[in-house]
């Protein structure tokens, strides 16, 4: 059974290596070498279990040193190195928090505008004075200006934190959180219009690092290299796609049609490719960490994003676009009825907290969309209750982040320690 | 598990080849059973190289292959010391040959954990060692998996397995050949049933000499105490004869499996075994199959060998390598399994021709018909991207050494360059008619002149396809039964298919549409049978056989609705089109997903990857002629397509290095592919960048076909190569190690535990890829 799996894996590091020896020397000593281990399939695959087992009772001993290692020594070095230990801690993970605005940011913009017929909301929308979305926008822009700013720093002062997040199987997919973050800030901009040549411009400098991540990570996925999709994927993974449909919305809205197809067609596959993936939960999705459960969320932030991009580009919310909406409407309530599944990861505040806010702004979107589109009595309700329900999530997580801002850097970030332990 | 060791066991045979190696040989069998026992020989000095053939590391197929790797190094002793133990050192030793060398050490993944499990325990009562001063009670006695070895005489040690030899001189002194061990006497004479009164089966005066020159000597020797060294220094190369060991890989499978191993002769002519064994004292092999049959661990009544193995399956077909020095390029009988009347033919020809008809072996269809190989063979015994490289630890059943006939090197894939030039001629159709590229002025002539070439070509490769069918059915089965061949037997439907698409304006305007449900027919056929596979589960689900190259079998149905709707037909291509596509979705995820459970997929980038790019370039393309214009859904298939071939383009440093192959041809339509689409996508969205991209897509494409044109053309003429010997199709239906049977392989043996051992791989597999659980 090894033997099948170092065939499989013949690139696996020596470590490994000495890490099954190590494993084979302790069960099979030498005095008991005439052990009859293959006496049967049945003892066989007993062994293999048992292995399994151990190999992953092995990781865990290694991985809590680690991560308590790492939590000392960051504790130690804190004093001395304080101004650089934030850097350390700080990741990718934290453009949660700029998503989440930009996209209420988006949302509140959508509300507000004359076209929509927002029935239900027209009373709330319009006795809020305007500056109230200048507010929030700019709140955005600078969150989101403060923690490109910070990750620059990361990036030159603490390059092989980065490089490892890079290559992690999560973090690797918050590289395209600030992309996204300025994309939606750029369609929510109150004073750029889309025909703009700056609108242009900034379109392009926020979809090209998208796309060369796409090339970088999808090719990863379907060539070769470590990063196999049925080891790598997990929920967030679909942040690459919603990068992609975002980038297809907001070209959509300049009226570059053909860059808006081609975006969302690399959206929608391999969509297509990760929602096959996650629905078999193979390995990746079960390696997510209890504390990051929030990102389950973004299962329905994907379906709902790409009927907007798709809406954006076929000028109506035509069939297509409500089944994606529907579907997403689908996964969130089979998220909202396993209040179990987020238990563990609500015990105390973290930044994966930020997760639960940006699906819900788009699909609030999708649900302003749709009732634009439909123009019912539930379809506004649906959109009443989803944009309340993204506010005030929003709002409250806002809160917490002002009440809890020690929690917001933590010495025991299971990121962290994954970087370190990588590195 | 006892009974199963045993019955292993009873199938091995020795091969001996000469009066004095038969001495050695049973001493080695000896040597194979004490360490069986679990017994170390402890030799001081002398043979220490042989004595790292212990206990099971002998007896068990690939640890037999590194301790005759270490005896024929020259530090054997220090190397083999280490072998006995599983200390460290040696298991370093092992990982670093491991990568550093995989064909020395065939270690086949991580061997030094195989190394420290003892297989087949074996029971003490029943191997019992032989005390100093004591009779060995052999009766009962397990034979150990033993190494069948021949003796030939020539200088040197020699030692051959997997096709690789291993040569070295050994310069230990040993003794007198006369000098045997008593105890070999002893067993030899009293205790194989008939080993002397067996009557020669074929009259065979090799096969007489022995057992008469093994009973003087047992008459001659008193029982003393054995010399446990002893059996080391009988294969010294004392003689001046060396020991050629042949190990096929699988001791219990000798029967069935076809051992390759060079038997040399004195005159050094070396005859490569096929099915059979080609050398007349080698009917003393069988005659230790018999005496072995009847190894078990219960005592046995004399005289009932024959019970166990009837002598006529085992034995008749050695006396049959007596023939084969009149053999002459017709008359090989090797090539007989692959042929579809098993040479009948050829011998009803001659005799018309007049010639006198040989008689024939009444036992030459039994053995010629070889059964359907599973699919998991030919993951377990090939390897490479196209599963086309036989694992050192595998063994053919043609010869490998020889060229064989024409038509068995003759692959299907070869349909590749038809699908590769006929879709130039599509291109350059496409190119002179699209107004998007008329500005380049193209001359409608290229296409005729491209799409005569392809007809020719087609013309071709089709009858020496059709002849190979003739004459050679057992290789078309076998190539349907490749996981990766089977894919190309759409191929020249897909051709036909592209001739017709591509078909000078000047040659016809129109088709007929039955022409269409012509083309058709055979791919719907063919797709019935390998979706369904898919679909239903066994040996060939996709997820084991899931790999680029059955893009190919997909594409038929794009291609065939573009064709369809551009003859006007309405509802047959949007039927191709959906069962397409809905395919076309499955093995997209699947192929994404790189499950732990497919292996195919080559970990080096390789032109097969370009298949990717096939299916949605056409499908744009056929969805596009279907609604009639170029609208959404097209435009959707059509960026995936080029995302794809961006994604593949950027990993320019995957291309370097590879074998030219002629499945490369196959890889070309894709480009080619892509570039019709771009022309197709340009005229709908007419700019600069659109007509720029077409034409630098069709110059790439272009320039590809050019490039394997000159290296097909190379190897055809210059280099003679373009079609060699066709491993893939000739690989042993049996597992070829027993030893991979035992740990673990035996889980795969049926498809449930094969599923588990698939989830138990998932459970390791972060590990194995380095990668920290958080």
């Amino acid at each position: 059974m090894i033997r099948g799996i170092q065939h499989r894996w013949p690139a696996s590091s020596t470590a490994i290596h000495h890490l099954l020896y190590k494993y084979y020397d302790r069960h099979f000593p030498v005095k008991d070498a005439k052990t009859n281990i293959s006496s049967s399939p049945l003892a066989l695959l007993h062994i293999c279990m048992e292995a399994a087992v151990e190999v992953h009772q092995i990781q865990l001993q290694v991985l809590k040193p680690v991560a308590a290692a790492a939590a000392a020594a960051a504790t130690a070095t804190g004093k001395t190195l304080s101004k650089f230990s934030m850097l350390t801690r700080f990741h990718a993970g934290y453009f949660r928090i700029s998503l989440s605005l930009c996209g209420q940011a988006l949302l509140w913009k959508t509300l507000i505008e004359p076209s929509i017929d927002a029935r239900a909301l027209r009373a709330v929308v319009s006795r809020l004075p305007s500056f109230v979305f200048v507010l929030l926008w700019s709140l955005a822009f600078l969150t989101l200006l403060a923690l490109c700013f910070l990750y620059v720093a990361r990036c030159v002062l603490r390059f092989r934190s980065v490089r490892a997040e890079f290559a992690h199987h999560v973090g690797m997919n918050y590289l395209f959180a600030p992309w996204i973050s300025w994309l939606l800030l750029l369609q929510s901009a109150p004073f750029l219009r889309p025909n703009t040549n700056g609108y242009l411009l900034l379109w392009w400098l926020f979809s090209l690092p998208i796309l060369a991540l796409d090339v970088k990570i999808y090719g990863q996925w379907f060539t070769q290299g470590k990063k196999f999709l049925s080891t790598v994927a997990n929920p967030t993974s679909q942040i690459s796609v919603i990068g992609n449909l975002v980038g297809a919305r907001a070209a959509a809205q300049m009226g570059w049609r053909e860059s808006a197809l081609c975006l969302f067609s690399l959206g929608i596959a391999h969509y297509l490719v990760l929602f096959v993936t996650l629905y078999q939960r193979l390995l990746g999705s079960n390696s997510l960490p209890a504390i990051l459960r929030p990102v389950f969320f973004l299962f329905f932030a994907a379906p709902s994003m790409a009927s907007l991009a798709w809406d954006s580009i076929s000028s109506t919310f035509d069939t297509p676009c409500k089944m994606l909406f529907f579907l997403s409407l689908f996964l969130f309530a089979s998220l909202v009825c396993r209040p179990a599944l987020f238990r563990r990861s609500m015990r105390r505040f973290s930044v994966a907290w930020w997760a639960y806010s940006f699906p819900l702004s788009v699909l609030a979107l999708a649900a302003t969309e749709y009732a634009q589109e439909v123009k019912g009595a539930v379809a506004n309700g649906l959109m009443l209750i989803l944009s309340v329900l993204s506010v005030v999530v929003t709002l409250v997580l806002m809160v917490f982040t002002a009440i809890k801002t020690n929690d917001l850097l933590p010495h025991d970030d299971p990121f962290m320690c994954s970087f370190n332990n990588m590195q | 598990m006892r009974q199963l060791a045993r019955r292993r066991a009873s199938r091995v045979a020795p091969r001996v080849h000469s009066t004095y190696s038969w001495h050695r040989g049973v001493s080695l069998f000896k040597m194979g059973r004490e360490h069986k026992g679990g017994k170390i020989l402890q030799t001081p000095s002398a043979g220490a190289g042989v004595r790292a053939a212990s206990l099971r590391d002998l007896s068990a197929g690939i640890r037999g292959r590194f301790v005759l790797a270490s005896i024929a190094g020259s530090r054997e002793s220090e190397r083999t010391r280490k072998i006995r133990g599983r200390d460290p050192g040696f298991r370093k030793f092992l990982y670093s040959m491991e990568s550093k060398q995989r064909l020395a050490f065939h270690s086949e993944k991580g061997t030094g954990m195989a190394m420290q499990r003892n297989f087949g325990e074996v029971p003490r009562k029943a191997c019992s060692f032989p005390e100093p001063g004591k009779p060995t009670p052999l009766r009962g006695c397990v034979p150990s998996k033993l190494v069948p070895f021949s003796v030939p005489i020539d200088r040197g040690l020699k030692f051959q397995m997997g096709g690789k030899e291993y040569q070295g001189s050994s310069s230990q002194s040993s003794p007198d050949p006369e000098s045997c061990p008593s105890l070999f006497r002893y067993i030899t004479s009293k205790s194989v049933a008939g080993f002397d009164v067996t009557p020669s089966p074929r009259g065979d005066p090799a096969f007489a000499e022995v057992p008469e020159a093994t009973d003087d000597d047992i008459q001659a020797q008193t029982l003393c105490t054995p010399s446990l060294s002893m059996p080391i220094e009988m294969i010294g190369p004392h003689h001046a004869h060396s020991i050629s060991i042949s190990m096929p890989t699988t001791p219990s499978a000798f029967h069935e499996e076809h051992s390759k191993a060079v038997l040399e002769n004195e005159n050094g002519v070396a005859y490569p075994t096929g099915r059979q064994t080609h050398h007349p004292i080698s009917s003393t092999a069988g005659l230790l199959q018999q005496k072995q049959a009847k190894f078990h661990s219960q005592p046995l009544p004399i005289g009932n060998s024959h019970t166990n193995m009837p002598p006529d399956t085992k034995l008749d077909h050695l006396v049959r390598p007596q023939q084969m020095p009149r053999n002459s390029r017709f008359k090989d009988k090797r090539y007989d399994s692959f042929k579809t009347w098993s040479g009948k033919l050829e011998r009803q020809i001659s005799s018309l021709r007049g010639k006198p008809q040989e008689p024939e072996e009444a036992n030459d269809s039994k053995s010629t018909k070889p059964e359907a190989v599973p699919a998991d063979r030919f993951f377990d015994a090939l390897e490479g991207p196209e599963l086309d490289k036989l694992k050192a630890s595998e063994e053919l059943v043609l010869p490998e050494d020889k060229k064989w006939p024409f038509l068995l090197r003759f692959p299907v894939s070869s349909f590749g360059m038809c699908l590769g030039v006929s879709s130039q001629a599509i291109l350059w159709k496409t190119l002179a008619t699209s107004p998007s590229t008329s500005f380049l002025h193209i001359s409608p002539t290229v296409n005729l002149v491209l799409w005569c070439i392809s007809l020719a070509l087609m013309g071709i490769v089709s009858a020496v396809y059709v002849l190979k069918i003739i004459f050679y059915f057992e290789a078309i089965r076998r190539e349907y039964y490749h996981p990766i061949r089977v894919n190309f037997f759409f191929a020249p439907w897909i051709a036909c298919l592209f001739l017709a698409i591509g078909m000078p304006p000047s040659v016809a305007a129109t088709l007929h549409a039955a022409l269409w449900y012509v083309l058709m027919a055979p791919i719907f056929f063919l797709e019935l049978k390998i979706y369904g596979q898919w679909m239903s589960g066994g040996q060939r689900r996709l997820s084991k056989v899931a790999n680029p190259s059955n893009h190919l079998s997909i594409v038929g149905n794009f291609v065939g609705a573009l064709l369809g709707a551009s003859m006007g037909l309405k509802e047959g291509p949007i039927f191709f089109y959906a069962v397409g596509l809905a395919h076309y979705t499955v093995l997209f995820v699947t192929l994404y997903q790189r499950l732990p459970t497919n292996e195919t997929l080559p970990r080096d980038l390789h032109p097969v990857f370009f298949l990717f790019v096939a299916a949605p370039s056409v499908a744009c393309m056929a969805w596009a002629k279907i609604t009639g214009d170029f609208g959404y859904g097209s435009k959707i298939a059509y960026f995936i397509a080029l995302f794809l071939y961006a994604s593949l383009a950027v990993r320019i440093n995957f291309f370097r290095g590879f074998r030219f192959s002629l499945a490369w041809w196959a890889y070309t339509f894709p480009m080619t592919g892509a570039a019709i689409a771009t022309i197709r996508y340009s005229t709908d969205v007419k700019n600069i960048f659109t007509q720029t991209l077409s034409v630098a897509l069709s110059v790439i494409s272009t320039i590809a076909v050019a490039a394997l044109l000159a290296s097909t053309v190379i190897h055809a003429f210059v280099l003679r190569d373009l079609f060699a010997n066709d491993i893939a199709i000739a690989i042993s239906s049996k597992m070829a190690k027993s030893s991979t049977k035992d740990d673990g392989r035996i889980l795969a043996s049926s498809s449930d535990t094969a599923d588990v051992e698939a989830t138990v791989d998932g459970h390791l597999l972060p590990v194995l890829s380095g990668e920290p659980m958080i």
